[in-house]
């Protein structure tokens, strides 16, 4: 399921890219759940994608978050436990740790944030991302590996407080940091988009199949998404592992 | 009571907005007393209690992990001062429905009204009048923002409903028509005169309502007068313009190619797989003037409208934004009375096309800014949407007789009324005043839900015809669609933001975000749960008569009821004369430079040559997942390309091309060949990424001083060079769009602001793995310059504007030879042959040697010939010429057979570009240091 509300706007190019996967996305309206005309039930992954939910009044997300808390609480819950895969990118990202999901996997107290970008501005631009050991699913398999994709966010940067980073660090919940052209980790803008502490640009849960990050992954799955594609010969989108991945296990475990 | 909620972030945290505030105070302002500021948030609830406000704050408004609140008491008490900035009362704040849903959703009971707003925390040994400053020219637009001075007793706006007046038209003198026309309708005397004897014939006077929606109707904005006008030029008669227009597109147009064109809110191409795609290019310079951030946006907003209220609904996939202005550090002395620094202009510009665009998920991929001084008057702000259709729902609706005339979208409030006469209006030093309540701040989520339901209700056949409300308001959107049948509507049903509208102001205000569809009654209660399912309101306002007149009722009361007859045909056909007397510039002597690094630094800083990536960056160029040629690309994504290429159906590799050309200086000079200039540069910069020249369609934009005088037979000019331009090159225009009100009038000056044509164009390929960008691949290759041009027609390049030179010699573009030069770039690009393409435009051959270069990540050697002047060699500016860098092992003479082409030299390993000169060394100069200047401009705007 690809969740859209009012200002959704990721969600045609996201479920194109869990169909290129091999999957069968829909997309459903959060009214649609609302008024029990769709159950989550009936879906093995949730994604959230990119947009300006409601605007992103109050904080990015924000309004989102606390409807899916307020009316999907129970029906979120069981999904989780009987391990349905979360994917939030983007605004979706924001949704999941404004709920609580992310880092913790239970709908709870807000622990992480994204703040306002240091720059103080939105920004599109394409960043060098490394894929981190870490146990989440979405990213089996491609630990080390450093890919680019566009970010394209005004808040984005990643936040906490320390004993909640130091958490998140032990326990390897970060699935992808910003690094700098020699594949470094890297707090320098603008390879560092948004100032995030300890260039974290996505997370997972402990379970690993909540993950969330601000980059667009489903930007990156044709040949021609690459802004240089005309400069790489035989280029392999790199973002359709993250979607393979999530249809790949929802069907081994369907 | 009031409840207040301020939110700020702990106090250890970094304030990057309240830095960003900081910096344009340093530098925009350049006040240094200011040492740190910081935001707060404020929030205010009408009709809880504090201990509901402390939960909202807690659960929705707060996240301690990184934020603080208070309830009902300051947030920060260290700062020398506090200034809170707010929407005036009425002017709609986006945020306020969010906070009702969400309290709503956490379960809050009683909360009647939510605002909110921002509290600046300045500190430093500033002055009151520093303080001031800061205040009127960075935080505080007049026209809809006020500072909080005392804390509001209601945020709840109320008042009577204002009663419909009859005017007196029938007995008033032309004193008195004219004092009527004042400020409120913008008519002459003669149309004023027209809706006199009218009404003397009738037998009655007219209600507000009536004479409103007349003005209205018959703007300059909504009517095109001068464009369809009788012409006159010296003493011989023209086809009025749009009929010149009109035909050159009946006769270029080939059969299958253009769907609809001049006749919807946007014109129609075809694509492929019975898809089609459409384009509309607006402006929105007057309000834009007085509130960019808000008038930028609207604009925005009501282009997408546009595409949406295509056919039966179109998507809209692409954005393109082109800006005028005056340099940004243009003295504030300079700037006249009633109108804002263009520095503001261009950076609150931006951000309300950044907002619209990001948030509605239409990404902004094509555009520029062009610098003038004598745009410190008036901007020009320039708009374009782009929308897919299927090829089967893309002619204009025709509602028919007992249709129901539904309103969908944002409510009706007071904001924008007067909207389309005050543009059609020239500016004057007392416009900001008169005319603020004719702009507004737009909601892109609004337009974003509406357009995903009215997608939703197309593609289940709800829709019969459906079209924008944008100027003119429900008047304009019901009277044009019910024209050939009649309509009727009650304005008492349409949803209102408040309370006391008078029903002449429900009908014509401009809110936006709203739309009006004919829906067939058998279809109206599906098309109304679509609506609701999107949290979209929908009204059915009334129904489509076949009356022929248009009649409105508020409850029992007829406040309109006219002729659509007289309405839409009422006006009689201008006549306008004028005589073309050539202006006579000098062409200035300049001395070959001797400090050739300098000269080519000093042209790649020219305001209209720079990077404009800063304002690239802050929009969203990848969101639909179709971008596949962005803005800037190559090595570091510093290298700008010339057209943006998308794939809009996912699983295609069917592209669509768009780009644009506009050059206002040349205008100065001589209209015609300016136009000619603007339509080959916007070809050319679709050909050089590789778009197929038959295989497209154009779009005009005149922006135009009042076409009076020499201002009106420049104009006929420019329509030749549309028409000339568009018959040899057998390119159809489909849309477009004339601004004719480009004067300002002061008190004590007149600025005639420089005529602007900008052609857009859009066309189809069938592979966009055939095209190609603009950066160096790698060293070795060939350098090829393909075109025609003569070399010392430099009439309002940047080089000569470097010595302050106007100059007379416009490059002239050989019609008769372009099209050839045109294919022959398609066919190299298309056989695979062309590794980097750019074409040469504002900064000459050498700008666009570097701009390749500095994407490529290498240089290039250039052997300018013997018998060439060096500097017209590398900064004649003349369109519909290219540099291309060709595979090893091609061949130019075959490739470019038949069409004017020179070899420049080749690409190099080292970071820098040398030149030479008939064999002989002439300078060499540093990427590093060109790319500096290159971007240096903007960076200082823009900080980035």
């Amino acid at each position: 399921m690809v969740l859209r509300t009012d200002g959704t706007n990721c969600d045609v190019e996201t479920a194109y890219a869990f169909e290129q996967a091999g999957g069968s996305p829909r997309l459903v309206h959060v009214n649609q759940l609302r008024a029990g005309k769709e159950r989550l039930s009936a879906y093995r992954i949730l994604a959230i994608p990119g947009g300006f939910s409601y605007g992103d009044d109050v904080l990015s997300g924000k309004i989102l978050a606390v409807e899916l808390t307020s009316f999907l609480r129970e029906e979120i819950r069981r999904f989780v436990a009987a391990g349905g895969l979360i994917l939030g990118i983007c605004n979706g990202f924001q949704v999941l740790v404004r709920t609580g999901l992310l880092p913790l996997g239970g709908i709870g107290p807000v622990r992480t944030t994204l703040m306002v970008n240091d720059s103080a501005r939105f920004e599109c631009r394409w960043v060098r991302l490394r894929v981190e050991e870490s146990p989440c699913v979405f990213t089996r398999g491609a630990a080390g590996r450093v890919v680019e994709f566009q970010v394209a966010h005004g808040e984005g940067r990643f936040f906490t407080d320390t004993a909640t980073l130091n958490e998140i660090e032990k326990r390897g919940l970060v699935t992808f940091r910003y690094v700098d052209a020699g594949g470094r980790p890297t707090q320098d803008y603008p390879d560092n988009p948004n100032g995030s502490l300890n260039a974290i640009a996505g997370i997972t849960d402990p379970s690993g199949r909540i993950m969330g990050l601000m980059p667009h992954p489903e930007r990156n799955i044709l040949r021609h998404h690459h802004p240089n594609w005309r400069r790489l010969k035989d280029y392999v989108p790199a973002g359709r592992f993250i979607f393979e991945n999530a249809v790949a296990t929802a069907r081994r475990e369907g | 009571m009031l409840q207040e909620v301020r939110v700020g972030l702990l106090p250890a945290l970094r304030d990057a907005r309240g830095e960003e505030v900081l910096y344009e105070i340093h530098t925009a302002l350049r006040i240094e007393t200011v040492e740190a500021v910081r935001t707060v948030k404020v929030y205010r609830f009408e009709g809880i209690d504090a201990e509901a406000a402390r939960f909202l704050a807690e659960r929705l408004l707060c996240e301690v992990v990184f934020q603080e609140y208070r309830v009902n008491e300051p947030l920060i008490t260290d700062a020398d001062r506090l200034l809170e900035v707010a929407y005036r009362p009425g002017v709609m704040n986006p945020e306020a429905g969010s906070l009702l849903k969400a309290a709503g959703d956490l379960g809050v009971e009683g909360l009647l009204a939510a605002d909110s707003s921002v509290e600046y925390a300045f500190y430093g040994r500033f002055t009151d009048e520093e303080l001031a400053t800061i205040t009127r020219r960075l935080l505080v637009n007049e026209t809809i923002q006020q500072v909080v001075r005392e804390k509001p007793r209601t945020l709840l706006l109320g008042g009577e409903r204002g009663r419909t007046e009859t005017i007196p038209v029938r007995t008033m003198s032309d004193a008195e028509l004219m004092a009527l026309s004042q400020d409120r309708l913008f008519l002459n005397l003669e149309e004023m005169r027209l809706i006199q004897e009218y009404f003397r014939k009738l037998g009655r006077d007219p209600t507000d309502a009536e004479v409103e929606i007349l003005a209205q109707t018959w703007s300059e904005h909504c009517v095109h007068k001068t464009f369809k006008a009788r012409i006159i030029v010296d003493g011989r008669e023209k086809k009025p313009f749009l009929t010149r227009l009109r035909e050159a597109t009946a006769r270029v147009a080939r059969p299958g190619q253009v769907l609809s064109a001049f006749v919807d809110n946007s014109g129609v191409m075809a694509f492929y797989d019975g898809w089609a795609l459409c384009g509309k290019v607006e402006t929105h310079n007057a309000p834009s003037a007085i509130e960019p951030y808000g008038g930028a946006a609207t604009g925005s907003g009501g282009v997408f409208r546009d595409v949406m209220g295509t056919g039966q609904g179109a998507k809209v996939i692409a954005s393109t934004d082109i800006f005028c202005f005056a340099p940004p550090d243009t003295p504030p002395e300079e700037v006249p009375a009633g109108c804002l620094h263009p520095h503001y202009l261009l950076r609150r510009v931006v951000a309300g096309v950044r907002d619209y665009g990001n948030r509605m998920g239409i990404p902004t991929n094509n555009g520029s800014v062009h610098f003038h001084p004598d745009f410190r008057a008036k901007p020009t702000v320039i708009v374009g949407a782009y929308g897919l259709i299927p090829a089967t729902r893309a002619q204009k609706g025709r509602p028919r007789p007992g249709d129901a005339v539904v309103a969908v979208g944002g409510r009706t409030g007071r904001d924008g009324i007067h909207g389309a006469t005050f543009s059609s209006a020239a500016m004057t030093d007392r416009t900001m005043t008169v005319n603020a309540q004719a702009v507004q701040i737009g909601h892109a989520i609004e337009e974003k839900r509406m357009a995903d339901a009215l997608l939703a209700a197309r593609d289940e056949d709800l829709i019969r015809a459906i079209t924008d409300c944008g100027a003119g308001g429900f008047a304009s959107a019901v009277g044009e669609m019910g024209a050939e049948t009649g309509a009727l509507i009650y304005l008492d049903r349409a949803p209102l933001k408040y309370s006391g509208l008078a029903p002449w102001e429900i009908l014509l205000s401009e809110s936006q975000e709203r739309m009006v569809a004919a829906v067939a009654p058998e279809d109206v209660a599906r098309f109304m749960e679509i609506c609701r399912e999107h949290n979209v309101e929908a009204t059915v306002l009334g129904e489509f008569t076949d009356t022929g007149r248009f009649e409105a009722y508020y409850g029992e009361e007829k406040v309109l009821d006219l002729e659509m007859g007289f309405l839409h045909h009422g006006l009689p056909q201008r006549v306008l004369s004028c005589s073309h007397t050539p202006g006579e510039p000098e062409e200035p002597e300049i001395p070959v430079p001797g400090d050739w690094e300098g000269v080519c630094c000093r042209v790649l800083s020219h305001l209209n040559v720079c990077s404009k990536e800063p304002i690239v960056r802050v929009y969203d160029h990848g969101v639909q997942g179709t971008n596949a040629l962005p803005p800037y690309g190559g090595v570091g994504g510093v290298g700008p390309n010339d057209a943006v290429v998308l794939t809009p159906l996912l699983d295609r590799s069917y592209a669509a091309v768009i780009a644009h050309g506009l050059n206002p200086v040349l205008n100065r000079i001589d209209a015609y060949w300016g136009g000619i200039w603007a339509a080959a540069e916007a070809v050319s910069n679709a050909v050089a990424v590789g778009a197929d020249p038959e295989e497209l369609v154009l779009i005009d934009n005149f922006i135009w001083p009042v076409p009076e005088g020499e201002y009106l037979a420049q104009l006929d000019r420019a329509v030749d060079a549309c028409v000339d331009f568009s018959l040899a090159l057998k390119l159809p225009f489909i849309s477009g769009k004339d601004s004719l009100s480009s004067t300002y009038r002061g008190r004590d000056a007149v600025i005639h602001i420089p005529p602007v044509l900008c052609i857009s164009v859009f066309g189809r390929l069938p592979d966009a793995g055939k095209t190609v960008s603009a950066d160096f691949k790698s060293a070795g290759n060939l350098l090829v310059l393909v075109g025609d041009r003569r070399e010392e027609e430099l009439g309002g390049s940047v080089y000569y504007d470097l010595h302050g030179e106007l100059g007379r010699s416009v490059p002239r573009v050989d019609l008769g030879r372009l099209p050839a030069v045109f294919r022959a770039v398609h066919g190299a690009i298309a056989s695979g042959a062309v590794l980097a393409a750019h074409d040469v435009s504002e900064g000459g051959l050498l700008t666009a040697v570097a701009e390749m270069a500095f994407g490529g990540g290498c240089g290039a050697e250039i052997n300018l010939p013997e018998k060439t002047r060096p500097d017209f060699y590398l900064f004649n500016e003349t369109a519909g010429c290219f540099v291309l860098e060709l595979a090893s092992g091609t061949a130019p003479a075959e490739l470019f057979a038949g069409v004017p082409y020179q070899v420049l030299g080749r690409t190099v390993p080292g970071p820098e570009l040398r030149f030479s000169h008939g064999g002989r060394p002439l300078f060499t100069v540093s990427l590093e240091r060109l790319q500096s200047a290159y971007r240096r401009p903007m960076k200082e705007v823009f900080g980035a």
